[in-house]
C-alpha cells in the first residue's frame, strides 16, 4: 500500500493551502418593495404614437369606469383595458389602450378623457373596434414636473428591489428599511386608487365640465366640445386630497383631513362651500339628498385614521354635521344605491347595509360576503361591480340583501393576504 | 431533514444507507474474527476561523467547540469508511454536521500511525428555532459540509484504545431567512416580483464558514 502514503501529505497541503488564505463568507439578499423614482422627458412619451393593441389580461387593475356596455379597466402607469360588459355574466376582453402614466379615467360622450403623465389624452371610442387619438391637452397636470422648462417629469415605479450585501444585515437596518418599504406603499397607494364611478375616483364629469382632482388641488376642464377640453383653471384645496364625487351640482371632496363640499352650479368656477373635518384618516365619500356616506380607514397614508362610517347630514350644506359613526373593519370604497349601501371592507370582505334609518344602520347589516376581498364598488344598471385585489367580479344585485354572483375577471398575480 | 436538503446523489444516499447498516450490523453483533472491523474515532476540540469582513472592514476571529464521532468499518488494512455525527459550535449557531467519511491509515499498526480523513456531508441547524410573530418570520436552513483531516494515532501500551489527534479543513454552509409579512398596505402584488407571496421584505443569508478544527480524542 504504497500509495496510502501520499494521501495524508496531499490532504496537508490541500488544506493547510486552502484554509491560509480563507475567511468566512456572508452574502445576504435584501429584496423589498419600494417606489423607485424615475425620471422622464415628456417630449421622449409624447413622440411615442400609441397603437391600440388586443385585449389583455389584467395585472394589477386600479379604477374602473363602466360606460354604456363597456367596461374601462385601468391598469395604473400602463393604460386601459376596454371590455364588453353587455352580458355582465361573462364580459369579453376587447382592447388595451396602452398609456404610460394613466392613472384616471372617464368618458364623455365617446370620449375617453385619459391622463398620460402632464397632459390629457382624448380617445374617440364610438367605434371600439377603431379607437383613435384625437387631442392632447398638454401640461395640465403639470405638479408632476420635476423641472417644467426642461419638460422631465418625475414619476415612482412601484419595484421589487433586490440589494446583495457581504454583511449580515442586523436588526435596526430591517426596520430603517421597513419604514422605507411602507413609504413606497403611501405612493402605491395613493396612485392606485379605484374606479371611476365609484366612490374612489379622481376624475369625474358633471355639467359639460370634467374635474380632476390630484394631492392638493381640483382641476377644472370645459368639455362642452368633448373632442376637444379646454384646462380653465386649477382651484387649491389643500393637502391629502382623495376622491371627487359629483352629486346634483356639487362637488363632494374627500382628503384625508375631511370632506370639502363645492357648489359648482356655475361649473367653471367652482365655489368652496363647507369642509366638514376629521380625524385624519382616508375617505371616500357617497351622497344621497340628505345624507353623505364617509369611509374612514386606517391605511399606511392615513396613520392615526380610524375604521369607521360616518353619516353626516348635509341638508345645509354649509353647515354638514356628524349623525352617526359606526365601527367597520377597514373600509375602502362605497356604493350608494337607493335606500343600500355597500362597502369595501378591502381584505375583510364586501358588507351591505339597508341605511333607510341612518341611526340604526349596524342594526341593519343585510350581508357580509367575506371571501370578496374588495376596494370600490359600482351599482351599474345590469350589475353591481366589484374590484378587489383578486380581479372584478359582478354580482346581481336585484334582491340587494341578497348577491348574486354572475362573473369574476381574476387578475393574473392574485395578492394573498 | 438535512438529508434531502443537500441534495445527495442517488447512489450516494444508498451507499449512506448501506453503511448505517452495516454499522449497525457490526456494531450489535460482537466480533469473533481476528481483525476487528468496527472502528470509532471519538474527539472533541476547537473550531478556529476567521470571520467575515464588518461593516467597518474588520473582521474577528472565532473560537468554537467542536465535537466529532466517526464510526466506520474496516474495508482492508489501512482503510475505514463510515459516517460521522457531531456538534459544532459559530458563535451563537450551533450546528449537527452529518457526514460519510473515510479513514486511511499509514505506518505499522502497533507504533504512531498517520491518519488521513475526509467527510462530506451536510450541517443542520436543529437546535436553532423557527421564529414566528405577527410581523415577521425567520428560520436557518442546513448546508453543504466538506472535511478533509489528517492526523497522528497514537496507540496506548496495552489494549485496542489509542489517542488521536487530528487536525481539520471543515467548510460548512448555511442559510438563514427572515420575512417581513406584508400587512395589506400594499393592495397589489407586483407582476415581475421576487418576492414571494405576502412578504413586504425579505432576507436571505448565506454563511460559508471556513474552519481549522483541532482536536484530540480516542479511537479504537
Amino acid at each position: 500500500m504504497k500509495t496510502n502514503g501520499l494521501l495524508p501529505l496531499i490532504l496537508i497541503l490541500v488544506f493547510s493551502g486552502t484554509f491560509l488564505s480563507c475567511q468566512d463568507e456572508i452574502t445576504t439578499t435584501y429584496t423589498y418593495r419600494a417606489m423607485v423614482p424615475v425620471y422622464l422627458e415628456m417630449s421622449d412619451v409624447r413622440a411615442r404614437t400609441i397603437v391600440i393593441e388586443p385585449g389583455q389580461e389584467l395585472e394589477n387593475p386600479g379604477k374602473i369606469y363602466l360606460y354604456g356596455n363597456y367596461l374601462l379597466i385601468n391598469e395604473p402607469q400602463e393604460g386601459i383595458h376596454i371590455l364588453d360588459n353587455s352580458n355582465p355574466s361573462s364580459p369579453v376582453n376587447l382592447n388595451f389602450i396602452p398609456i404610460e402614466g394613466n392613472v384616471d379615467l372617464t368618458v364623455n360622450n365617446n370620449m375617453l378623457y385619459a391622463d398620460n403623465y402632464v397632459d390629457l389624452l382624448v380617445f374617440d371610442i364610438s367605434n371600439i373596434r377603431a379607437i383613435k387619438q384625437v387631442e392632447r391637452v398638454k401640461d395640465v397636470f403639470n405638479h408632476m414636473y420635476s423641472n417644467s422648462d426642461t419638460g422631465v417629469i418625475l414619476t415612482f415605479k412601484d419595484s421589487v428591489i433586490n440589494s446583495e450585501s457581504d454583511q449580515p444585515i442586523m436588526g435596526g437596518g430591517f426596520w430603517a428599511m421597513d419604514s422605507f418599504a411602507s413609504f413606497s406603499a403611501n405612493f402605491s397607494g395613493a396612485a392606485q386608487s379605484y374606479g371611476q364611478g365609484g366612490s374612489m375616483a379622481r376624475f369625474t364629469l358633471m355639467s359639460g365640465h370634467l374635474y380632476a382632482v390630484d394631492n392638493y388641488s381640483l382641476r377644472v376642464f370645459d368639455v362642452n366640445d368633448p373632442a376637444k377640453p379646454k384646462h380653465l383653471q386649477n382651484i387649491d384645496l389643500g393637502w391629502g386630497i382623495e376622491t371627487i364625487f359629483p352629486f346634483k351640482e356639487k362637488l363632494f371632496i374627500g382628503s384625508n383631513t375631511g370632506m370639502h363640499i363645492y357648489d359648482a352650479s356655475k361649473p367653471s368656477n367652482p365655489k368652496k362651500m363647507s369642509v366638514f373635518q376629521h380625524l385624519r384618516a382616508c375617505d371616500p365619500v357617497v351622497v344621497n339628498e340628505k345624507f353623505a356616506f364617509v369611509t374612514l380607514r386606517n391605511g399606511t397614508n392615513c396613520w392615526n385614521g380610524v375604521n369607521e362610517l360616518q353619516v353626516v347630514d348635509i341638508e345645509n350644506l354649509r353647515e354638514p354635521k356628524l349623525v352617526k359613526a359606526y365601527p367597520m373593519l377597514n373600509p375602502h370604497g362605497l356604493a350608494l344605491s337607493g335606500d343600500h349601501l355597500y362597502v369595501a371592507e378591502g381584505q375583510h370582505g364586501l358588507k351591505s347595509f339597508n341605511v333607510a334609518d341612518v341611526m340604526g344602520i349596524d342594526q341593519n347589516q343585510l350581508e357580509f360576503l367575506k371571501s370578496m376581498k374588495s376596494v370600490d364598488i359600482i351599482p351599474g344598471p345590469k350589475s353591481l361591480i366589484v374590484i378587489g385585489p383578486d380581479g372584478v367580479c359582478q354580482f346581481d344585485y336585484s334582491t340587494p340583501g341578497k348577491l348574486k354572483p354572475l362573473s369574476c375577471i381574476d387578475v393574473k398575480n392574485p395578492v394573498i393576504v | 431533514m438535512f438529508i434531502s436538503q443537500i441534495e445527495l446523489p442517488l447512489y450516494l444516499k444508498m451507499k449512506f444507507r448501506l453503511l448505517i447498516l452495516c454499522f449497525l450490523t457490526i456494531h450489535f453483533t460482537p466480533s469473533y474474527g481476528q481483525e476487528k472491523v468496527y472502528y470509532n474515532q471519538t474527539e472533541l476540540g476547537v473550531l478556529y476561523g476567521n470571520g467575515a469582513d464588518d461593516w467597518s472592514g474588520e473582521s474577528k476571529n472565532r473560537i468554537d467547540f467542536s465535537v466529532i464521532s466517526f464510526h466506520g468499518a474496516k474495508i482492508s488494512k489501512h482503510h475505514v469508511i463510515g459516517f460521522s455525527v457531531g456538534f459544532d459550535q459559530y458563535e451563537s449557531l450551533s450546528v449537527i454536521p452529518f457526514a460519510i467519511g473515510w479513514r486511511g491509515f499509514l505506518g505499522n499498526e502497533s507504533k504512531p500511525q498517520l491518519i488521513g480523513g475526509f467527510d462530506f456531508g451536510g450541517g443542520s441547524p436543529l437546535f436553532e428555532d423557527k421564529e414566528k410573530t405577527d410581523w415577521y418570520e425567520s428560520w436557518y436552513s442546513g448546508g453543504v459540509l466538506v472535511s478533509p483531516s489528517i492526523g497522528v494515532k497514537l496507540p496506548a501500551k496495552k489494549g485496542k484504545t489509542s489517542l488521536s489527534m487530528s487536525l481539520a479543513y471543515k467548510r460548512q454552509g448555511l442559510g438563514f431567512f427572515m420575512g417581513y409579512f406584508d400587512r395589506g398596505d400594499n393592495p397589489r402584488p407586483l407582476a415581475s416580483s421576487n418576492l414571494p407571496p405576502g412578504y413586504s421584505s425579505m432576507t436571505e443569508t448565506s454563511y460559508l464558514f471556513h474552519s481549522l478544527v483541532a482536536r484530540i480524542g480516542l479511537m479504537f
